[in-house]
C-alpha cells in the first residue's frame, strides 16, 4: 500500500471512529463507530469507507476476545493466526496474554490501518497480513486458528469449514458466534465443542439487531 | 430449546410523508418517481418479532414481501431491523398493478406452510389500498386462529396473550399457535436501522420466488371502476355578527324557521 494512501486512511480512521473501552472487553481500547460518531446513522451511500466491517466490534469477536483474555494459559506461546480479524480484538488479546506470534488477516485495507492503530493504543505487537488466507491458505503453520462471527455470510461459512479441514493434525480452532443463520446448522458444528457462553452488553445489541449473547465453539483438528 | 419461526409480511408502499397523486385516466394513483417505503404497520411487525427475538421466545424471522424488484430494498429493511432471512416473491410491475390481498393471503400462506412457521406477523393494513384483508384472508385460508388490531403481544406456553384494539376500548384474547397476528399502531415503536445493522444485512439470505412457485393464480378478481381525488374542501366565509350566522344558517334550513 502507499505510504500517502495510509496516512489518508489512519486520518480519515481517527476522524470517524470513536476510541472507545464500552464493550465486553474493557481492557481494550478500540477504534470504532460508535452511537456518539455521525456516520451510525449515515446510510451506506454517505459513508466513506466501503464497508467498514473493522468499524465494528462484532458480537462473535467480542465473545472470543473475552473468552482469550479470561484464558490465558490457552493462548500463551501459541502461534496464533486471527482469520478475518477486523478491528484486530482477539489478535491483540492474544499478544497480550502472551502467544508467541500472532497474525492479523484481513483482506480489506483499512481493517489492516485499523488493526495497526488499535495494535499501537494497546501495546501490542502483532503482524498484519492483507492476503486472502481463505483462498490461498498460508505456508506458515500455527497452533491456534480464530474465526471471530466470519459466519454471518453463507459463502465463507461454506469455505471456511472446508479450509479448517484442511489445517495441520492437532490445530486448535477457536470460533465466536452469536447465533448467524448460517451457523446455526452448520455440518461442522456436530464436530465442535462449546466453550464458552456470553450475554451481549446493551451497546453490542443495538448493533446487532435481534443478537442477545454469543458463544465460543472449540475445533481440534484430528487426522 | 428452540423458539417459534415467525413470518413477517412487508409490503412496500408509497412513502407515508408523500402527497398522491391521481392518474389523469383515473385508473389509479402515480407510483412513477415516487418515494417508497415500508409499510409502517409492517414496520410494527418486524418490529415486534425483533423484540420476540430477543426476549427469546422466537428464533427465526423470515421477512416476505410481493412485488417488483424494488421489494428487495424493503427486505434489506427488515433484515437491518433484525429479521434473520427474506423471501422475495417477484411479481412483474404490470401484474403487481392487479395484485390484490387475496393473491397475497394466497402466497403467503402457501410460504408458512413450506417454511414451516408457527406465526404470520403482518400489519393491519397497508397505507396504500387501506384494504385491511390480508391478515384476515390468511388466517381463512390456513384454518389458523387470529389476533387482529394487536397493541400489546405476551406468550404463555404455546399460547400468545393479546390486547386488541376494538370499538370503544380493549380486548384481551388468547390465540393458541399457530396463528395470525397482525399490528395496530400502538403496539411498540420501530426502531432505525443503523449503519452496522444495514451493512451486516446485506450478508443476509434473500430468496426470489414466483407466485408460480407456490402455485398462486394471480389473475385479478375484482376490478377497480375508478380512482378519484377526495372532493376539495369548500372556501368559508366571515359572518360580522350572531344574527348574520342565524340567518345564513336559516337560509341553508340547517335550523328551523
Amino acid at each position: 500500500m502507499l505510504a500517502l494512501n495510509k496516512s489518508f486512511l489512519r486520518a480519515l480512521i481517527i476522524q470517524h471512529t470513536k476510541l472507545c473501552r464500552n464493550h465486553l472487553t474493557p481492557e481494550l481500547k478500540l477504534h470504532l463507530i460508535t452511537q456518539e460518531c455521525h456516520l451510525w446513522k449515515a446510510g451506506v451511500d454517505n459513508c466513506p469507507f466501503e464497508d467498514p466491517f473493522w468499524a465494528f466490534y462484532w458480537p462473535g469477536g467480542q465473545a472470543l476476545t473475552r473468552y482469550i483474555l479470561d484464558n490465558p494459559v490457552l493462548f500463551k506461546n501459541r502461534r496464533v493466526l486471527d482469520i478475518g480479524s477486523g478491528c484486530g480484538s482477539a489478535a491483540i488479546a492474544s499478544c497480550l496474554v502472551g502467544a508467541s506470534q500472532v497474525v492479523a488477516n484481513d483482506i480489506d485495507p483499512a481493517a489492516s490501518v485499523a488493526i495497526e492503530i488499535n495494535m499501537e493504543k494497546n501495546g501490542a505487537d502483532v503482524q498484519i497480513s492483507t492476503e486472502n488466507f481463505l483462498e490461498n491458505p498460508p505456508s506458515e503453520q500455527y497452533d491456534t486458528v480464530l474465526f471471530g462471527d466470519m459466519f454471518y455470510d453463507p459463502d465463507f461459512s461454506h469455505l471456511i469449514s472446508h479450509w479448517v479441514k484442511k489445517l495441520p493434525h492437532k490445530t486448535t480452532v477457536f470460533i465466536g458466534d452469536p447465533g448467524r443463520l448460517p451457523f446455526l446448522n452448520h455440518p461442522l458444528k456436530s464436530a465442535l465443542q462449546k466453550a464458552a457462553r456470553y450475554e451481549l452488553p446493551i451497546t453490542c445489541q443495538l448493533e446487532n439487531n435481534g443478537l442477545t449473547q454469543a458463544d465460543v465453539w472449540k475445533y481440534i483438528v484430528s487426522k | 430449546m428452540s423458539g417459534i419461526r415467525v413470518l413477517v409480511g412487508c409490503k412496500r408502499v408509497i412513502d407515508y410523508a408523500v402527497k398522491i397523486r391521481v392518474k389523469p385516466d383515473k385508473s389509479g394513483v402515480v407510483t412513477d418517481g415516487v418515494k417508497h417505503s415500508m409499510n409502517p404497520f409492517d414496520e410494527i411487525a418486524v418490529e415486534e418479532a425483533v423484540r420476540l427475538k430477543e426476549k427469546k421466545i422466537v428464533s427465526e424471522i423470515v421477512a416476505v414481501s410481493c412485488g417488483p424488484t424494488q421489494c428487495q430494498e424493503v427486505l434489506r429493511t427488515a433484515m437491518a431491523m433484525g429479521a434473520d432471512r427474506a423471501i422475495h416473491v417477484e411479481v412483474d410491475p404490470a401484474t403487481y398493478d392487479h395484485l390484490q390481498p387475496l393473491h397475497v393471503a394466497k402466497i403467503l400462506s402457501k410460504v408458512a406452510q413450506e417454511e414451516k412457521v408457527d406465526l404470520v406477523l403482518t400489519g393491519k393494513q397497508a397505507i396504500d389500498d387501506d384494504a385491511n384483508q390480508t391478515g384476515q384472508m390468511i388466517a381463512a385460508l390456513l384454518d389458523w386462529p387470529q389476533a387482529t388490531f394487536a397493541s400489546k403481544v405476551e406468550k404463555t406456553n404455546g399460547e400468545l396473550k393479546v390486547l386488541r384494539e376494538i370499538d370503544g376500548g380493549l380486548e384481551t384474547i388468547k390465540v393458541r399457535l399457530p396463528a395470525v397476528l397482525t399490528t395496530d399502531l400502538r403496539l411498540n415503536q420501530p426502531r432505525y436501522a443503523t449503519l452496522p445493522n444495514i451493512m451486516k444485512a446485506k450478508k443476509k439470505p434473500l430468496v426470489k420466488k414466483t407466485p408460480a412457485d407456490y402455485g398462486v393464480d394471480v389473475t385479478p378478481r375484482q376490478k377497480v371502476l375508478k380512482v378519484e381525488d377526495p372532493p376539495v374542501r369548500q372556501a368559508g366565509a366571515k359572518l360580522a355578527s350572531v344574527e348574520e350566522l342565524v340567518a345564513k344558517l336559516r337560509d341553508a334550513g340547517l335550523i328551523p324557521t
